[in-house]
């Protein structure tokens, strides 16, 4: 699915080689056909307008939008573990599934990186991809619709992602979240969000030693476990 | 067409075969492997702890599987320490616990990051100049283009780059401004070494090697109690926490234990069901409170004036009408109560306390041919003479023969060896009872503090003596003990006004006085200071105190901390287990610290460095002297002559600088690098050229003239610091002056305003953006990495080696790396690294072998201290010549071989064997060490400077340099280390040692496990199976003398300024008028009622020390985002209600915060915690209308003339030793409630704006 490896690069950070590849992407898109028509459009304005924008002017919305507070992280587990220690744990079973698929880490990068996460999906046969993808859509869709919130670019790759393995269920609830949750929810509503999550030092261990048995499991990625946090 | 979308980015493909087919990658069932991952869930455990400046110093376990670090837990294989006491561990607080994700949070710098508008500038410049260095020039010369990227400080637009990219427009930021301006306009800024100390030195030593400064922390945080230095010549020492358990009488004065202190508190807590009562003096009711027995809580800022009061009540009761006898033991060897102060007569016939009398005023100098005027005398009671007995600092440096060997507190007669029994008073031998005037300054009127109706001249009566001096004439003497008896107001039936003969006396410094200051009822005050005393007698001096940088951060933080160690003292407590001075602020204790100097600032290659005292440096460079308020004629003793103290905070550390008291950065007003080429132009030396210039007026210094462009710091480093978010005292004077940005403040300067401008300083028009290049090195996006032009992600605690020490337990352990640095962080020792390898490859063709010429002060522990014995003497006034080393600043020529400084950096220089190493005024061979670090390092193999010298590329190979050199870490070292000391004191130390000869630490050793580190003479306590560790103890057991004038610990200081400024003895003195809330209150109406309070700023609850609170946990737990607190009184005047936002400002600046009202706080004070930054949930500030301030937006530095004294025994320049400090607790704000929240979110994230400061 050379889509999902369009959709990667186009979340990385912007640099030359990438803008350079824009046309191979555009053909690559235009070959597979798999983004509605309306989304394939958008995908392909924004990679008309990213073609024609100054490099460093790029760089520097994508360091404003991306590296820069919790909300728009591109880390997955970010969103669901914050910094919880259930993290680490995540992480290592997540490397762990590609690892069982044949692929190893060859960045300086951690595992549930989006861009790194959509490469990987990119590699497998699309029904998985798109089950695997289906189970990160909470997050990728909340990231989208804070996006759209913000007038931002991006949205438009979270928006063809979301046309690839459909919406989840609850995206009235996180596009009203995006909405009104203010700068920055995590901080804001830091109460409601934290409520169960506290102090729950037993159940972490708990979790970390289901994770264990995750090798003869079909998932052992595990998604939103707060469904108000995201 | 590329292949691009078939290349992998991030993966590769698990490959079947490797090694050229000679390895199969097989892919069997590996299911035997859970039971294994089910028990233990990680690969490795690996032993680092939370390098914070935090006291803590906790070895954890780190849990990684798969290269990810999964769990922590606590370590918990301490050693034991000794019989009876609790286990130190299990060591840690929550707080810590939560750091773990940052490591993989979205808040952590991932990238080397740098403004895209100097990143545009830079790489344009480089297009037209190829040398990067000239490229530099053309941007940072062109006004234009340096307000471009000097004024976005603060506001967002970083792009990422890469190492090789922004090392090398570092190197030439650096080349360009060493030789343009002088390598002592580049600065760095990093605190507390026992942290992380090769951390520290990596960016030190690249400094220390290019001629860079380092500014010092210590005063500057304001943990360094100057009281410390003053009385005991030592920069704080104190005793572990372990000691807490032997105390059977503890006090808390200021100091929340159980928050600040958490993985100690429990022995506090524990040594209660021993039986110790705990005493807390607090003026909120702090978690410590809760733990008190009794718990006294003064208005703040007042402690002083309880101190008095309570030694009040000791002098009457142990020393007047009762006796202890060991008190009166421990004061007349160990202190200066016997020492002889002379009396001078003052026009109205009454008297007024000078200096110490010293051997030189004496005929025939009292038969002293060495150091004479630095000598002071007693009487003996057994001989009945007036002798000079051992141990005054005069013996310490230069004696011959016979005489070497009488640094020491023996009770002798220094020429005749004969016992002797030091006379408490002379009031059994007086000529005369004479009126004394002592200064009193608890009559200063205050807007918020009470003061009381006594005349601000106190006449006492003390008995004297007559003694005829070398000239014949004479002059009367009292000693210390008499002249302090009066100071406290007691009556010894002498006759005269102002003394008290009961505790209900309205005369200061009685019980019944102190009510109406502090507050604190007078019964309650007899009580402690009773039992207090009576259990020191009983126990020999087990009364303890342990006490809290907060009393130490209001401006006469001298006179909280000298009321509390006067106690002390008096009922000898110092130095003996389970009593004393228990200060602990910040990680001050770097327990290896003479093996680390010399790694720290490249000693092994050059010296001295540049070191610089930061409270000074940041006054006067964010130009916070240009809005001075306070006028050093407020603070002056009402005995001085007012024509004789003219001048303002600046001129005072002009003339100190001048005097060669304190440091300054920059130094000269010119390149130093030139200056030795002048000087061989001129066919002179450098030293004395500079003196002939100096002279003449063509050369000056750069504090004269410190807006003058030749004079800016033009670089800056900051690394392991949060300087712009956390420490930096006038917050927003750093954003206009400094950097040139956005800023909050309100106040005009003096050249608008018309007030009291500098005496010896150039006034000029305000400079803003002074610096031309801020790198700050962190792993989480700081305010201080959003101000700065290059931030570069560092390694966390868990992703670098390291050392790590605290003064709270006696153990060395590491920092280790459990998984490598992530995304493209470094660690600082490769970081400073590549920037010295950057800056070396840039030097060709403008830096190659160059003479700097170096201006170093008088030094403490150095024969300097011995500078102007009698009078202060000002060359540039034509009141002396001016002798470098002596009435000036030592003029040194370092040779500075640039383009090999990566060279230099990476190897163990040569002066190491060639000079020994040392410190704390002994010095030790160190060929031995060297040796073996060669064999432990290997040599450097490739030809140049460096060859053939130990090694030191990896940090650890920088962390064996450390535990290889220092006495505490190798017992060879302590042994000849304790006997260059016996050398001086003629007593042999080296039995403290010795047992010990044959232990040597090295790094895999403390990996292993924490280990205990040995006793030398670094430190004045004891690593003993025995005792705790005590600050004093081989003072008071090996007889050591303390390092100040007369040897012992002083109750008095005798320095002109000194007595100038009111300070010879103790005194309550109210805190100052900052005057930053009368101009400006009412001025910018909202509609709401606005009120006054005091602002105080402890250290956290909910945040990582000092250092940050962005953490989702701490945040969650606390209230998400700034607060401050108020009482509830204060509350309702104002309309406020808890968790409505409020704004507090002055003058200085504002914050938007939200309220927590609380029973804790008393009335007319407010306290915001430390560190809470303007990154998280901060709204806009109704009155600067850019985003709220830090807690420092508020504040301002002040500075004290007292504290920059120099050339003076103990009162003589050492980094962080002595120096000003950034005090900041005599604040007011204006506070009220806030009308419209305003997130300043408008901007649209699209474009550019989140992540930004303002």
């Amino acid at each position: 699915m050379k889509t999902l490896k369009v959709l990667s690069a186009l979340l990385c950070y912007p640099q030359a080689d990438i803008l350079a590849a824009l046309g191979e992407m555009t053909d690559a898109l235009d070959h597979e056909r798999l983004l509605p028509r309306q989304e394939h459009r958008t995908l392909r304005a924004f990679m008309n307008r990213l073609a024609q924008a100054n490099l460093m002017t790029l760089q520097e919305r994508y360091v404003a939008t991306f590296d820069q507070g919790r909300a728009l992280s591109l880390h997955l587990f970010e969103h669901v573990h914050g910094q919880s220690r259930d993290r680490g744990q995540a992480m290592v079973d997540l490397l762990e599934t590609y690892r069982r698929h044949g692929f190893d880490l060859d960045a300086r990068e951690l595992p549930d990186y989006i861009p790194l996460f959509l490469e990987y999906l990119a590699q497998r046969p699309v029904d998985e991809a798109l089950e695997l993808l289906a189970d990160a859509m909470p997050v990728i869709a909340l990231i989208g619709a804070r996006l759209a919130e913000r007038n931002s670019d991006y949205c438009v790759v979270f928006d063809a992602l979301a046309t690839l393995s459909g919406q989840p269920a609850d995206i009235k609830d996180i596009r009203h979240q995006a909405a009104t949750e203010g700068p920055d929810q995590t901080v804001v509503n830091m109460d409601q969000i934290w409520e169960e999550e506290a102090v729950t030092f037993l159940a972490s261990q708990h979790a970390c030693a289901t994770g264990s048995r995750g090798t003869s499991e079909a998932h052992p990625i595990r998604w939103a476990t707060r469904p108000d946090a995201i | 067409m590329s292949h691009f979308l078939d290349r992998l980015n991030f993966l590769k493909k698990v490959t079947d075969t490797f090694a050229d087919g000679h390895g199969i990658v097989t892919n069997e069932d590996r299911g035997w492997e859970d039971a294994y991952r089910a028990r233990w869930q990680h690969d490795k455990i690996v032993r680092s702890t939370h390098g914070v400046n935090c006291t803590g110093s906790c070895s954890w376990k780190i849990y990684v599987k798969n290269g990810l670090v999964t769990w922590e837990t606590q370590q918990t294989d301490y050693p034991r320490t000794r019989d009876e006491l609790p286990n130190h561990e299990p060591r840690g607080c929550p707080r810590g616990a939560s750091y773990s994700w940052y490591l993989y949070s979205a808040n952590r710098v991932k990238y080397p990051m740098i403004r895209a508008r100097l990143l545009k500038l830079w790489l344009a410049a480089l297009a037209e100049h190829p040398d990067p260095v000239d490229a530099w020039a053309s941007i940072v010369e062109n006004p234009a283009k340096a307000i471009e990227y000097k004024s976005k400080r603060g506001l967002g637009g970083f792009v990422r780059a890469n190492w090789d990219e922004v090392n090398q427009l570092i190197a030439a930021a650096n080349v360009y401004t060493a030789k343009q301006y002088g390598p002592d306009r580049i600065y760095g800024f990093s605190p507390i070494p026992a942290m992380s100390m090769v951390s520290y030195a990596a960016g030190s030593r690249y400094l220390s090697l290019i001629g860079g400064a380092c500014g010092s922390f210590y005063d500057w945080y304001c943990d360094l109690p100057p009281a410390s230095p003053m009385v005991w010549g030592e920069q704080t020492d104190v005793p572990e926490s372990a000691d807490w358990y032997n105390s059977t009488f503890l006090m808390l004065w200021g100091s929340n234990v159980p928050q600040t202190r958490t993985p100690d508190a429990h022995f506090m807590t524990e040594v209660r069901y021993k039986g110790t009562k705990t005493v807390v003096v607090c003026p909120d009711y702090s978690e410590a409170s809760k733990f008190a027995d009794l718990w006294l809580h003064p208005k703040q800022g007042t402690d002083a004036a309880v101190a008095m009061a309570m030694g009040h009540v000791i002098l009457r009761e142990f020393y007047l009408d009762g006796q202890s006898d060991y008190f009166t033991d421990y004061v007349r060897t160990k202190t200066d109560f016997p020492c002889l102060v002379l009396l001078d007569r003052r026009a109205d016939g009454s008297y007024v306390n000078g200096r110490f009398l010293r051997a030189s005023d004496l005929s025939d100098s009292a038969g002293q041919a060495n150091n004479p005027d630095w000598k002071t005398l007693a009487f003996d009671e057994k001989s009945g003479h007036l002798i000079v007995p051992n141990g005054s600092i005069g013996f310490r440096w230069g004696e011959k023969d016979g005489m070497v060997g009488k640094w020491n507190l023996e009770p002798k007669e220094a020429l005749s060896n004969a016992e002797t029994q030091l006379r408490l008073s002379v009031n059994d031998i007086r000529d005369e009872v004479v009126a004394v005037a002592f200064p009193y300054f608890g009559s200063t009127r205050h807007p918020h503090f009470a003061c009381t109706s006594h005349s601000e001249i106190q006449l006492r009566n003390v008995p004297a003596r007559k003694i005829k001096r070398a000239d014949g004439s004479e002059v009367l003497v009292a000693t210390v003990y008499d002249l302090t008896l009066a100071q406290y107001g007691l009556d010894r039936g002498l006759g005269g006004g102002n003394v008290a003969k009961t505790y209900d006396d309205d005369a200061p410094y009685t019980p019944a006085w102190q009510e109406k200051i502090t507050g604190v009822p007078r019964a309650q005050i007899v009580t402690v200071a009773r039992q207090f005393a009576e259990n020191a007698d009983k126990t020999h001096g087990k009364s303890m105190v342990i006490i809290g940088a907060a009393m130490n951060h209001w401006y006469h933080m001298d006179m909280n901390y000298r009321g509390v160690i006067n106690l002390l003292m008096m009922c000898g407590c110092i130095g003996q287990s389970g009593g004393g001075w228990s200060h602990y602020v910040g990680q001050e204790k770097l327990r290896p610290q003479t093996g680390w100097t010399a790694l720290a600032f490249a000693l092994d290659w050059h010296r001295p460095p540049r070191h610089m005292n930061s409270t000074s440096f940041w006054y006067i460079h964010s130009s916070q002297w240009r809005h001075e308020k306070l006028a050093m004629s407020e603070i002056l003793s009402p005995l001085a002559d007012p024509q004789q103290w003219q001048g303002t905070q600046i001129d005072y550390n002009v003339r100190s600088v001048r005097m060669g008291w304190l440091p300054s950065a920059p130094q000269l007003d010119r390149n130093p690098l030139t200056i030795a080429k002048a000087a061989a132009a001129a066919g002179q030396e450098p030293a004395s050229y500079v003196v002939e210039n100096l002279k003449s007026g063509q050369l000056g210094f750069a504090f004269e003239d410190p807006d003058n462009p030749v004079n800016f710091p033009r670089n800056l480093f900051v690394w392991r610091s949060n300087l712009l978010g956390s420490s930096g005292k006038g917050h927003e004077y750093f954003l206009k002056y400094l950097l040139g940005t956005t800023h909050g403040v309100q106040g005009k300067d003096l050249g608008e305003e018309g007030g009291e401008k500098p005496l010896e300083v150039q006034w000029r028009d305000a400079a803003h953006g002074k610096l031309d290049l801020l790198v700050t090195l962190d792993f989480r996006m700081s305010t201080t990495c959003l101000y700065s032009d290059i931030v570069l992600p560092t390694a966390t605690w868990y992703e670098k080696n390291d050392l790590n020490t605290s003064d709270m337990h006696p153990f060395i352990h590491p920092l280790t790396a459990a998984v490598d640095p992530a995304w493209e962080a470094r660690t600082d020792w490769d970081i400073f690294k590549g920037i010295a390898k950057a800056f070396s490859e840039t030097c060709p063709g403008h830096l190659g072998v160059e003479k700097d010429i170096v201006t170093v002060p008088t030094l403490h522990d150095t024969p300097t201290e011995l500078a102007q014995p009698l009078a202060v003497k000002d060359w540039k006034k034509g009141e002396c010549e001016l002798i470098p080393g002596k009435t000036a600043p030592s003029l040194v020529v370092v040779e500075r071989d640039y383009p090999n400084t990566y060279r230099k950096f990476t190897a163990l220089g040569p002066l190491m064997d060639q000079l020994g190493n040392g410190g704390k005024g002994i010095g030790w061979n160190t060929e031995a060490e060297v040796a073996a670090l060669a064999r432990l390092n290997y040599t450097v193999a490739e030809v140049g400077v460096s060859q053939g010298r130990p090694r030191i590329e990896t940090d650890i190979d920088a962390a064996e340099v450390i535990l290889m050199l220092a006495p505490e870490t190798n017992g060879h070292v302590a042994v000849k280390s304790w006997a260059a000391l016996s050398k001086i004191t003629g007593r042999d130390h080296t039995h403290l040692a010795i047992p010990k000869e044959h232990e040597k630490i090295r790094f895999r050793d403390i990996v292993a496990q924490p280990r205990k580190i040995i006793s030398s003479p670094t430190w004045s306590g004891l690593e003993d199976e025995k005792v705790s560790y005590n600050a004093g103890y081989t003072n008071v057991h090996e007889l050591i003398p303390w390092r100040t004038l007369t040897g012992r610990q002083q109750f008095y200081q005798d320095h002109p300024w000194m007595l100038g400024f009111g300070e010879a003895m103790c005194a309550y003195r109210p805190p100052v008028d900052m005057k930053t809330v009368e101009p400006i209150i009412g001025r910018k109406p909202n509609g709401n009622r606005e009120i006054v309070l005091n602002f105080i700023t402890p250290h956290q609850k909910w945040g990582i020390h000092s250092t940050y609170t962005d953490n989702l946990l701490m945040l969650t737990l606390s209230r998400g985002g700034p607060i401050i607190w108020l009482s509830e009184v204060d509350a309702k005047k104002a309309g406020i209600e808890d968790n409505d936002w409020i704004e507090a400002y002055n003058l200085n600046g504002a914050i938007a915060a939200r309220a927590v009202v609380s029973q804790r706080v008393p009335e007319g004070m407010s306290m915001m915690y430390h560190a809470q930054e303007k990154i998280v949930n901060t709204p806009g500030s109704e009155i600067t209308g850019t985003r709220g301030g830090i807690h420092n937006s508020v504040t301002r530095i002040v500075l004290k003339p007292t504290h920059m004294i120099g050339g003076y025994a103990q009162l003589s320049y050492g980094f962080n030793y002595y120096g000003t400090v950034g005090s900041n607790r005599d604040e007011f704000i204006i506070v009220r409630k806030m009308v419209k929240i305003d997130w300043l979110d408008d901007e649209t994230p699209a474009e550019i704006a989140t992540g930004e400061a303002h």
